[in-house]
């Protein structure tokens, strides 16, 4: 395959991944806005979160200048799924308990 | 392109004057706190657009972060007080 | 041909989910439901960065994801901290 070809295939496989990665964020957002009670939206916001950012990430990987930004971006992915995780578990531990409405 | 950088802007102003807005005027300290959180944030990717890393850096980091993370627990503290000098309790939504 | 016009699109439109996003910041019935609304939004925030980082051709912005991931995490940390006195479990 010659190089202008394969610069154009992996341009288009960008734009669809960042089209997806799009599509997860809108979901979780709209989850967020309409769905009924606090447990329903934390499961719709962490789907967002890891799929959506992980598919974006994904999208711009190729347009990375050079190794060191591309291994910045896997670090950021995966900073965000750690932070995401402990952070939901921590929320929704705090719901559980009953307190999270009277103090804060 | 350039249209479409142009409504980028226009979008990411109205939102930044709206939120700026929505958190001087509101009449609780917890949701000012988190406005002003998302703000923090809000205009830090406002200086990413401007081309300004640097500054976006310390404005998630200072402005958004910290001063953020201090609010929130002095926030807390002046709910805490008020509860206990028998202060009314209709005034948390 | 890059495809920076369309990642300048797809930022446009990660913006006005953002911007709908807020309505449960400023609306949310619970903190949690707001702080909640505070972490999409930080992580929206982080994928409009990388997707302006590749239009704008500026690498730097990648170092202001990660202080967005770090905002997010000090944040939640924060909200959901308690008293030593106050501990029931």
């Amino acid at each position: 395959m010659d190089q202008p070809t394969f610069g154009l295939i992996l341009n288009l496989i960008s734009t669809l991944l960042a089209c997806g990665g799009a599509l997860f964020f809108i979901a979780g957002t709209v989850g967020l806005l309409r769905l009924p009670d606090l447990y329903s939206r934390l499961h719709a916001l962490t789907k967002a979160d890891n799929l959506g950012l992980g598919l974006i990430m994904l999208a711009v990987l190729p347009q990375a200048p050079d190794l060191f930004f591309a291994l910045k971006m896997l670090l950021l992915w995966v900073l965000v799924m750690i932070a995401g995780a402990t952070g939901a578990h921590l929320i929704a531990k705090r719901a559980v308990r009953g307190d999270g409405e009277d103090i804060l | 392109m350039p249209t479409l950088l142009l409504l980028f802007d226009l979008v990411l102003l109205a939102t930044l004057i709206v939120l700026a807005l929505a958190t001087v005027l509101s009449p609780e300290p917890r949701r000012a706190v988190m406005l002003f959180i998302a703000f923090g944030l809000w205009l830090a990717l406002v200086w990413a657009r401007l081309r300004a890393p640097d500054i976006a850096l310390a404005e998630a980091a200072i402005g958004a972060g910290m001063g953020g993370a201090l609010m929130l627990a002095a926030a807390r503290r002046a709910a805490h007080r008020d509860e206990a000098a028998g202060g009314d309790g209709d005034k948390r939504a | 041909m890059t495809p920076s016009t369309a990642f300048l699109a797809i930022a446009l439109v990660l913006l006005i989910t953002m911007a709908a996003g807020l309505v449960r910041v400023i609306i949310g019935p619970s903190p949690a439901d707001r702080m909640m609304a505070a972490q999409l939004l930080g992580t929206s925030g982080i994928a409009v960065l990388l997707l302006l980082a590749a239009t704008l051709g500026i690498p730097a912005l990648i170092d202001v994801g990660l202080i967005f991931a770090l905002l997010a995490a000090v944040s939640v940390a924060a909200f959901t901290r308690r008293r030593i006195g106050q501990d029931r479990s």
